[in-house]
């Protein structure tokens, strides 16, 4: 009995000793990381960190740094709105995960909140940023730091339907030339109404289906009234710009719209279904969406009809117009970033990991699966896709949102016009006013307005 | 001598006031810490906060600005708008709340109970449905045909959400409210004596008779507590009107003053908002629910409803 006290008293101490050894050597450490599609094919976003965390982990073992890494978080794929809000409460209360995924423009509002981590010496550490496409940085820059490293980025084309304007006489090679008679700007904002309006006439689209944009608000709002000539920011100044006149031309031409048919009065109806179901249908003739749709669609809308080959075959893309003869086509890039908090205990090693996320191959798959552009340089030699090679060419044409902490409280005065002249509650030249008006009352001395 | 005694007469009966006095306030300690927690603490809270201009980005220091808020929504072009939106919600969806429960509790206790049970347990189901799948459920409804069967009854092809906003946040928002004016008044209908309906048709009284000067009268009580109690929790309700149209469609067609709140203090897409704003709102609107509990009281003749019975009954 004693005897049998003693061998398990040793093999106790043993045990101990050896647990307390491994211990001793290597500490796991729990990154978390929050992030979001909200489109399911983005879920690269956060399982690309779990793939980096391997890689670094091996890296860490080869160094005999005494350190693991875990990444914990979760892949939204509810809303922007939940999702943010869950993010701003997690940074008030203490709570926030290490790394957080968003877009690039918030990194400006959270930076003057003080929540997030400026990371300017971190990226010189590490040789895989200096590859991503330099504009890029310009997004995650605020007050003279980078605040968040590039995750993604991708165009938001105008979309057209092959088929309808076959319908409406249009030859393949017209339809052929379309997207770059866009981005020369020779066909515009005007040109789009006259086809629309043609095919409402002939009824090849019904009542609505001419023209179709997002139905809830969001960054594209300020990418369609720069087509119009607007200007949103002043970097001299560093604040925001409000043009009247852009605004009214491009208030008129969505009345104009709504008048001739070609668009839905209730098209801001908060209802995504009601935007992907009839286009997808194949019933709208022209439709502005984000290069992330594409992907959208082939999984979760044509898969019956023949997937991508179906849309290749019915829908076509170019920039988005200009509102003059000759001028340029845009596009808006809202590149997502991956952010640090501040309050994380372990900046150096989340930064270490957003490294090994940022490299080719993993660029590479996130931008195939989610019809994404590609972030770094020497990712376009590794695709084949055919999507994003045929869409990579409208990053030449991409502008980004302005990096000023009020930035959303501009694009929801700018929202409620739009809401305004489309449903009918105003005509352009008021809600023009009505815009200047509540951007002065909310952002008073930010605003310049022209 | 004599003073001493008044003295100590003085002193005992000051203990003896203060021995009677200890035990209600024991016994109403606990409520009266539960309401300071959970009532008054977060009225001052909100007060405090809708004094600064806190929000995302001023979260870390926020600055006292005094009457600010409130100025700048005075300023607001839209509040009024909203204001009559608000009037608008609350009055139809009351109006259909009361009117059909009171409606139903009539008709289903005049029925045979195998009828007026089932009847009143159907009326049940929207309010043990969670709300985003009651409103799932709406949508689908309300959908363009082939897919929605309102579209494919009527016969005409289109979103009724957006189409008539208004009447399916009140047909939506009333599913669910009638069944409380029902469960209640039903329950005051069965309670009243039936030695009342029996004098009344020993008097000849015909059926809506008995229901203008025999039941009505009787449900003053219920009735007053239903439209009350339904206005107040409408006034801060705004889950249906969130999920249905979220505000719209198009420019504040249904965004009534919670909605609003509720967007500018913790909503906003782009992530920047405005908690001090939001607390403002609602402070505005806890204003509101106190004139509006006021008025009630007045217009049911509150006092004689809880005076002294006339006839005491043994």
């Amino acid at each position: 009995m004693r005897r049998l006290r003693w061998h398990v008293g040793v093999m106790l101490f043993a045990l101990l000793a050896w647990a307390g050894g491994v211990g001793a050597q290597t500490r796991t450490v729990t990154l978390q990381a929050w992030t979001i599609g909200p489109d399911n094919p983005s879920v690269t976003r956060f399982t690309n960190l779990q793939t980096a965390a391997e890689r670094l982990n091996r890296e860490l073992a080869r160094e005999g740094a005494g350190v693991q890494v875990r990444v914990e978080g979760f892949f939204d794929t509810t809303d922007w709105d939940p999702y943010l809000r869950r993010v701003l409460l997690a940074f008030q209360s203490g709570n926030a995960p290490d790394i957080v995924q968003a877009s690039a423009a918030l990194s400006a509002t959270w930076a003057a909140g003080g929540f997030i981590a400026p990371l300017d010496a971190a990226v010189q550490r590490y040789p895989q940023f200096s590859d991503i496409i330099p504009t890029l940085w310009q997004a995650v820059r605020f007050r003279g730091q980078t605040w968040g490293i590039p995750q993604d980025t991708e165009a938001r084309p105008l979309y057209f339907n092959k088929t309808l304007l076959k319908r409406l006489g249009w030859t393949d090679a017209q339809i052929a030339a379309l997207p770059q008679r866009i981005a020369r700007g020779e066909f515009t904002w005007d040109d789009v109404l006259a086809v629309a309006r043609e095919a409402r006439e002939k009824n090849v689209v019904a009542a609505g289906k001419g023209y179709y944009h997002r139905p809830r608000n969001g960054p594209d709002f300020v990418l369609w009234y720069r087509s119009f000539g607007g200007r949103d920011y002043d970097p001299q100044s560093g604040k925001l710009v409000f043009n009247r006149e852009a605004a009214l031309r491009y208030f008129r031409w969505l009345r104009s719209a709504v008048e001739a048919g070609v668009l839905e009065r209730d098209r801001l109806n908060n209802d995504w279904n009601r935007f992907h179901q009839p286009i997808t249908d194949g019933q709208v003739l022209f439709f502005s969406g984000g290069t992330w749709n594409w992907a959208e669609w082939e999984s979760q809308w044509v898969r019956q009809k023949g997937g991508e080959a179906w849309l290749w075959e019915n829908f076509g893309f170019g920039p988005t117009p200009t509102y003059r003869r000759g001028g340029r086509a845009i596009t808006l890039s809202n590149p997502q970033a991956y952010m640090v908090s501040q309050a994380s205990r372990n900046k150096d090693l989340a930064v270490r990991l957003l490294a090994h996320a940022t490299v080719p191959d993993l660029d590479a798959k996130h931008a195939v699966g989610s019809a994404h552009l590609p972030i770094l340089r020497r990712t376009a030699r590794l695709i084949q896709d055919r999507f994003v090679r045929e869409s990579s060419w409208l990053s030449e044409y991409t502008t980004f949102l302005p990096p000023h902490p009020d930035l959303p409280r501009w694009q929801d005065a700018l929202f409620r016009g739009v809401s305004a002249v489309e449903s009918g509650s105003a005509t352009p030249e008021q809600a023009v006013e009505l815009v200047a008006q509540e951007m002065q009352r909310v952002l008073r001395d930010q605003l310049i307005l022209e | 001598m004599e003073e001493a005694t008044r003295a100590a007469v003085a002193a005992r009966a000051r203990e003896r006031a203060w021995r009677g006095l200890w035990v209600p306030l024991l016994f109403l300690l606990p409520a009266t810490l539960l309401v300071s927690l959970f009532y008054l603490l977060p009225v001052a809270t909100t007060l405090y906060l809708s004094f600064t201009d806190i929000s995302t980005v001023t979260f870390r220091n926020p600055q006292w600005v005094g009457w600010e808020n409130y100025r700048d929504l005075v300023r607001d072009p839209f509040l009024g708008r909203i204001l009559g939106n608000t009037a608008r919600y609350v009055s139809l969806t009351l109006a259909f709340n009361i009117g059909v429960g009171l409606l139903l509790a009539l008709l289903t206790s005049h029925v045979p109970e195998r009828a007026g049970n089932p009847v009143r347990a159907l009326w049940l189901l929207p309010r043990i449905l969670p709300p985003v799948v009651y409103v799932l459920i709406w949508q689908g409804l309300t959908r363009e045909s082939p897919f929605g069967l309102v579209s494919n009854v009527v016969g005409v092809s289109r979103n009724w959400i957006t189409a008539e906003p208004w009447t399916v946040i009140v047909l939506a928002n009333g599913m669910v409210g009638a069944s409380f004016g029902m469960l209640l008044f039903t329950s005051a209908i069965r309670s009243i004596p039936a030695d009342l309906f029996y004098a009344a048709a020993v008097d000849g009284a015909t059926a809506w008779q008995t229901v203008r000067r025999v039941i009505l009268p009787l449900l003053r009580w219920p009735l007053l507590f239903a439209t009350a109690y339904q206005t107040l929790s409408l006034l801060t309700s705004f889950e249906y009107i969130l999920l249905l149209t979220d505000g719209g469609p198009g420019f504040y067609t249904t965004t009534v003053w919670s909605l609003h709140a509720y967007k500018l203090a913790l909503s906003n897409y782009f992530g920047n908002v405005q908690f001090g704003m939001g607390a403002a709102m609602a402070a505005v609107l806890v204003v509101v629910g106190v004139v509006v509990s006021v008025l009630y009281l007045r217009l049911f003749n509150f006092k004689a409803l809880v005076g002294e019975p006339k006839i005491e009954v043994n």
